[in-house]
């Protein structure tokens, strides 16, 4: 499947504990487009994910999808999109397993195995993530991207407490999003090395 | 229709300078009623066939009784206006009442007791207006307890919206809940307030104090919102000019 | 996310969580047993008071059930993940309370007729008793779920829970133990059943929506 969307966003303000984040950032990601979300500590970068996602609400501005206005009503961009935050939602009670069939209970089955193998996630499917190092927890939640047809990611430090296979792999995985027309929102610390993303600053 | 005038009213700033005119005239001239309808109530009206000058606590316990009443209220409104139409205003406004809210509850209740000795021979009798007031009291804590816990100011606000809002829904059923629970535990008792015939000597000074009461909150609330509007907006131009030119209130 | 994948979720969260139901169970217990203790064990005390006993120690005992029934799903990110599923927040939240529900009162109702013997509570006025428990607690836990979702983002939040929600359960334990006092003197009690039904079904309305106000709200 292919792709063809394309994000705006425009004269967008965030205002977070009576603080500004931001004011008036406009940009726009287009289908088979990768944007790196770039600042200092605390300059709002998961802030502005949140925000594109819904989870925070827009102080001023609007947010385009798809030519449409998703502003006050997110429903249309949440049906195709895939928001992984900081806190990655995993339950830690439920299994490896569990939490997959959780938030992605229309993958089927082989393809889950298939990814779980490839993730090297295939042999710890009924443990609880309660037991999991921070790197397999990691793995576990971005095995999501593996089972979606989500033309949007938000990443919010999808690599922290990844290893070194576990950032080429995901790294690979994103390239084929973006080479499928995906749109990819992420941020980090270290330039991804073989991923081609275009920089966006964001400045109090 | 157009809302643009109460998007206009949402405006902290607008609000400032449209209530900055108000608030202190307000207050000063309740307290001036209020004082006169005590004196009145107080000094002048005749005193009860069967209660004898015990009865002149009600120019202070129906007054503050009412109020606390009318203050939940305009709680339960304004977080209903809140929630709509996400108005800043409403949310201040929230802040600013509730404590007033709180201490007329407060009044009403210890004055209420204060009668209770002299009437019934007891602190506290399981009067359905008592209790009612007790539980009004407890809803009003209940708000400024959540407002002083939540730390980020957009979340308390929210959530002081809501809890008004559901108390504004609740606030009959507990009331006529604890009014029948009470006719069904004690028989009918006599009530204090709703006398068939007071003379005009004595609820002329009551209207008085009433009134007094009502303009004096109202001149209290505008004050604290103001207050309450300079600290939010502190970071903005207006405020620093306004500061810098008048001085601090 | 779907709806039913976050029911089975919910489901097997709440199963391998069985400890705090039972917490809530023996806290529910030990309530009905320091009336006796504490006042008068006699039947002459006991048996009138035996429903209002009950409904205290059940309105206690569900709020400390219901507290902090959003805390870890707030802690661990999947409150975001509900918030952003294009789901009805308002409807996730009923599933969730609801299956609480289930997984707290049920065995409530059935320890119930056990702590009427203790309280000599007669016979026939235990089905009563249990109706308005039935009928009754979906309006306490709805009413604790939006306490919960109010004071979710706060670390210590079970005081401030009771403080705002207990005087929201003011009726609810009236025309419950009113309902029981009615079958005890022989009146008619469909009245009551049907008061608290009606306080449920308001809840009903009312909590859901408010809740996934508030939770959007939190998780910010």
């Amino acid at each position: 499947m292919h792709f063809s969307v394309s994000l705006t966003i425009s004269g967008l303000g965030i205002e977070r504990s009576d603080r500004d984040l931001c004011r008036d950032l406009s940009f726009s990601v287009q289908a088979g487009e990768a944007i790196r979300i770039l600042g200092e500590n605390g300059a709002g970068k998961s802030s502005l994910l949140k925000v594109v996602a819904g989870v925070m609400s827009v102080q001023e501005g609007q947010i385009f999808f798809a030519d449409q206005d998703v502003t006050l009503d997110r429903r249309l961009l949440q049906q195709t999109m895939i928001y992984i935050g900081h806190s990655t939602g995993l339950k830690e009670r439920l299994s490896v397993a569990e939490n997959i069939a959780f938030y992605s209970p229309h993958a089927p089955l082989d393809q889950v195995d298939q990814a779980l193998r490839q993730l090297g996630l295939f042999h710890l499917q009924d443990v609880l993530v309660k037991s999991l190092s921070a790197g397999q927890a990691r793995r576990v939640a971005l095995a999501r991207l593996w089972f979606t047809n989500a033309s949007l990611w938000l990443l919010d430090e999808p690599f922290a407490a990844l290893d070194a296979s576990g950032v080429a792999m995901l790294e690979a995985h994103i390239q084929q999003h973006l080479s499928r027309g995906g749109m990819v929102l992420l941020t980090t610390h270290q330039a991804p090395c073989s991923l081609s993303v275009r920089e966006l600053a964001l400045v109090p | 229709m157009s809302w643009a005038w109460l998007h206009k009213f949402g405006s902290p700033k607008w609000f400032f300078y449209w209530s900055y005119a108000w608030a202190r005239p307000l207050f000063v001239s309740g307290l001036l009623v209020l004082v006169v309808g005590l004196i009145w109530g107080l000094a002048f009206a005749p005193e009860d066939y069967q209660q004898g000058n015990s009865v002149r606590i009600i120019y202070l316990h129906v007054p503050a009784a009412m109020l606390a009443q009318s203050c939940y209220l305009a709680l339960g409104i304004a977080g209903l206006v809140g929630l709509v139409w996400r108005i800043k205003t409403a949310a201040i406004f929230i802040n600013a009442m509730a404590p007033i809210g709180a201490v007329m509850a407060f009044i009403a209740l210890v004055t209420g007791a204060i009668w209770g000795k002299t009437a019934w021979g007891a602190w506290w009798v399981w009067d359905a207006r008592l209790t009612s007031m007790l539980v009004l009291f407890l809803l009003y804590m209940g708000i400024i307890a959540l407002q002083n816990s939540l730390e980020e100011v957009a979340l308390a606000d929210k959530s002081a919206a809501v809890i008004s809002l559901v108390g504004l829904i609740n606030l009959p059923i507990i009331k006529y809940s604890v009014v029948w629970w009470n006719t069904l535990h004690q028989g009918a008792t006599f009530t204090l307030t709703d006398k068939p015939a007071m003379p005009a000597s004595m609820w002329l000074p009551l209207l008085v104090a009433v009134i007094g009461f009502y303009v004096l909150v109202v001149g209290l609330v505008l004050w604290r919102m103001q207050s309450d509007i300079l600290w939010r907006e502190r970071r903005t131009s207006w405020v620093k000019q306004e500061v810098t030119k008048h001085g601090v209130y | 996310m779907t709806y039913t994948s976050f029911m089975r979720a919910q489901y097997a969260v709440l199963w391998r969580s069985k400890q705090d139901v039972l917490n809530a169970l023996l806290f529910f217990v030990i309530v009905v047993t320091l009336f006796p203790l504490g006042i008068d064990p006699s039947p002459a005390f006991l048996t009138p008071a035996a429903g209002g006993i009950v409904w205290c120690a059940t309105v206690l005992a569900l709020l400390m059930a219901i507290e902090g029934v959003f805390k870890e799903d707030y802690r661990d990110g999947s409150m975001e993940q509900w918030v952003v599923s294009g789901l009805s927040l308002s409807l996730l939240v009923l599933i969730k309370v609801m299956l609480q529900w289930g997984a707290v009162v049920l065995p409530l109702l059935v320890m119930t007729p056990l702590l009427g013997q203790m309280l000599f509570l007669p016979n026939d006025d235990l089905g009563v008793l249990m109706l308005t428990l039935l009928l009754g607690t979906p309006s306490i836990f709805l009413m604790g779920a939006l306490g919960a979702a109010l004071t979710v983002s706060l670390k210590q939040g079970a005081m401030l829970v009771m403080l705002l929600i207990l005087p929201f359960y003011v009726p609810v334990i009236i025309f419950a133990t009113s309902g029981l006092q009615a079958a005890q003197a022989g009146l008619p009690y469909s009245g009551f059943l049907a008061m608290l039904l009606a306080m449920s079904l308001l809840s009903l309305v009312v909590s859901p929506f408010l809740s996934a106000i508030a939770i959007k709200a939190s998780v910010n």
